[in-house]
């Protein structure tokens, strides 16, 4: 299970970075949120993925002991992660709708004006 | 309880600055609050400095379980350098900020980054130190757009992406480190790490990324690209703002994980530090003499400056720390005041292209003479403060048989010089030329425009006398910091400070 969820880590990097070298602004940003959740992913992995019981309530056979149960701080890492992404989600989209409302393009070539010539 | 305050203090300004945003007074309340700060920054640097280390451990959980806040004499300094930093930027933004700006919460995100660069300082746990970076970047990214000028949008998305990547890898290289070792708090992981004889090898994919996301976020060569991309878009006051502590904090960082971590693998980072840190000096200051945009050269020098910092680093002697914690501190404020004179130039003339601009000298000579303060202290003159930094670091590299890095940082201190006299030279001295080019880049002139350009003026002036201060009295902070340098030696002290539950 470990390596399947490696290879897809692997592959969603792979595929954020291609997004990330379009040119248009969308691609881009479809790019980070792909990237920043293979990122979670890695974090969720590193943790140890184990298939265990319930843990605190349930029969004593099912229930996990101590050394079958999944570390569960990984999780709350990425929810905190998780959180913040969406945070920046709602940015990136309010700053692409304004970006686009002034220039009305969404081609990062056209980013160079400020830049000297 | 005092190390809490300086995270405390700006959010409760942040929760407050909702209601009166609208409010007229909201600049003097601001600059109340950073006048706070700042006395709290003070009490904690006292404090610090007799008892050696303060923590806090919130929520009263025990160390490698809880959220831990510590300061230690290199967090205390940076403390207070960014409250005086924040301080003078807050009193300079009361003139020079447009009543539009201010009514959609600038001053709210600018607390927004004072928070989140006090909490990283003070953060003693690497994923709370991640979460500090974001409330730091979150807030930095709106302000770097705060406004919508076509200039700043272009700027704030090649910010924007550029410094998310960073988080990413920063936040992969906490991943991976948390999975080997099982712990998040950085005291715990350096205590684990000293049990090896060598470095484990399946650390360094953690820490090569780890210091990667640092890398950007410090501009070291050759990760640099966002800065200069960016920061002359947004108004003169917030680039000051971000020159003065954003990339410091990277820096920072990358020093307390060297100290903890990273020294004990130093055959392979020590030399990898040493190169990045020559390049970053000549690239950015050769960058730089090709500038003719007030605030790019400035911009450029960053990433050289940053460049002696991380020299210091490198050279992880007593020596080599205490210049580069001395050197750091003095380029927040002599960098922070340049960007404070850009913006005063700006708003004069209306832009600020090195080839249109002239004759402001003869117009505004204490504004001239305050640019050649800190100009000159960025260019390590004597008696100002970056001399004492300049010579303390090639110092040590010399002490340390680093001749090469040593002699570098001696050639590109002659670079920065010829940088700044060609800002002297054409900005302040030369005559207007009659034939004006169109200008390059158009930075939104404010919307009402008040004569009176005291707290402007008392602003930049106050940082200039600090420049001059730190110059001329600077035996107690290199005492302090080499203090400061000798508990990073000894990073067992921290490791048991943190670790010992009273």
């Amino acid at each position: 299970m470990e390596l399947v969820i490696a290879i897809f880590i692997g592959l969603l990097y792979a595929s954020g970075v291609y997004l990330l070298l379009r040119r248009s602004i969308v691609k881009l940003i479809l790019g980070v949120f792909v990237i920043s959740n293979a990122t979670n992913l890695i974090i969720f992995l590193s943790g140890g993925i184990t298939r265990s019981g319930v843990s605190f309530i349930g029969d004593e056979a099912e229930k996990a002991t101590l050394e079958t149960m999944t570390d569960p701080l990984p999780q709350a890492l990425i929810l905190t992660a998780i959180v913040i992404g969406l945070g920046i989600a709602a940015y990136i989209l309010a700053l692409k709708y304004k970006y686009f409302e002034t220039t009305g393009t969404h081609d990062l070539d056209q980013l160079s004006k400020t830049d000297q010539k | 309880m005092i190390i809490a305050l300086p995270v405390f203090l700006p959010l409760a300004f942040m929760i407050f600055a909702f209601l009166f945003r609208h409010f007229h007074g909201r600049e003097y309340v601001a600059l109340g609050a950073a006048t706070l700060n700042l006395l709290v920054a003070v009490f904690l640097l006292v404090e610090v400095n007799t008892e050696g280390m303060v923590k806090m451990q919130m929520g009263d959980w025990p160390a490698p379980y809880g959220i831990t806040l510590i300061a230690d004499r290199l967090s205390a300094l940076m403390v207070l350098v960014s409250a005086i930093v924040f301080m003078a930027a807050m009193a300079y933004s009361i003139q020079s900020v447009d009543t539009r700006r201010k009514s959609f919460g600038f001053y709210l995100f600018s607390f927004g980054i004072l928070m989140g660069v006090n909490g990283s300082f003070l953060a003693g746990d690497i994923f709370n130190l991640y979460v500090w970076f974001e409330v730091m970047l979150m807030a930095s990214f709106i302000l770097m757009s705060h406004g919508g000028e076509r200039n700043q949008l272009e700027g704030a998305i090649k910010y924007l992406i550029l410094n998310l990547i960073s988080s990413f890898f920063f936040v992969a290289g906490i991943g991976l480190l948390y999975g080997k070792m099982g712990t998040l708090n950085m005291a715990d992981i350096a205590q684990k790490l000293m049990n090896f004889e060598t470095m484990p090898p399946e650390l360094n994919p953690a820490f090569i990324l780890i210091f990667v996301g640092f890398a950007i976020k410090g501009a070291l060569v050759p990760f640099f690209f966002w800065l200069p991309a960016s920061y002359h878009t947004p108004p003169p006051v917030v680039t000051a703002l971000f020159a003065g502590l954003l990339t410091k904090v990277g820096i920072y960082s990358l020093i307390r994980f060297y100290a903890l971590f990273l020294h004990q693998n130093s055959q392979f980072w020590q030399p990898l530090i040493l190169w990045i840190a020559g390049l970053s000096m000549v690239i950015g200051v050769i960058t730089a003499t090709s500038q003719f945009e007030f605030r790019k050269v400035l911009s450029f020098h960053i990433i050289s400056q940053v460049g002696y910092v991380v020299m210091g680093l490198g050279l992880f002697t007593v020596g080599g720390l205490a210049g580069a914690i001395f050197f750091l501190a003095h380029n927040m404020i002599s960098k922070t005041n340049a960007f404070l004179v850009a913006g005063y130039v700006h708003r004069q003339k209306g832009t600020l292209n090195l080839k249109i601009l002239g004759d402001f000298y003869k117009e505004h000579p204490l504004w001239a003479i305050f640019f050649f303060i800190s100009a000159f202290s960025l260019a390590g003159l004597p008696p100002l403060s970056g001399f004492i930094g300049k010579y303390l670091l090639i110092k040590a590299g010399i002490e340390a048989q680093q001749l090469g890095i040593a002699f570098t940082a001696l050639f590109v201190g002659f670079f920065t010089l010829f940088s700044m006299v060609k800002i002297w030279m054409e900005v302040f001295w030369k005559k207007t030329p009659d034939k004006i080019p169109a200008p390059i880049i158009k930075i939104a002139l404010l919307d009402d425009k008040p004569v009176n350009i005291n707290w402007m003026k008392w602003s930049s002036g106050a940082m200039a006398i600090i420049i001059i201060l730190a110059g001329v009295f600077a035996t107690p902070i290199v005492e302090y910091c080499t203090l400061a340098a000798e508990s990073l030696m000894q990073p067992s002290d921290y490791i048991n400070f943190v670790l010992e539950n009273n």
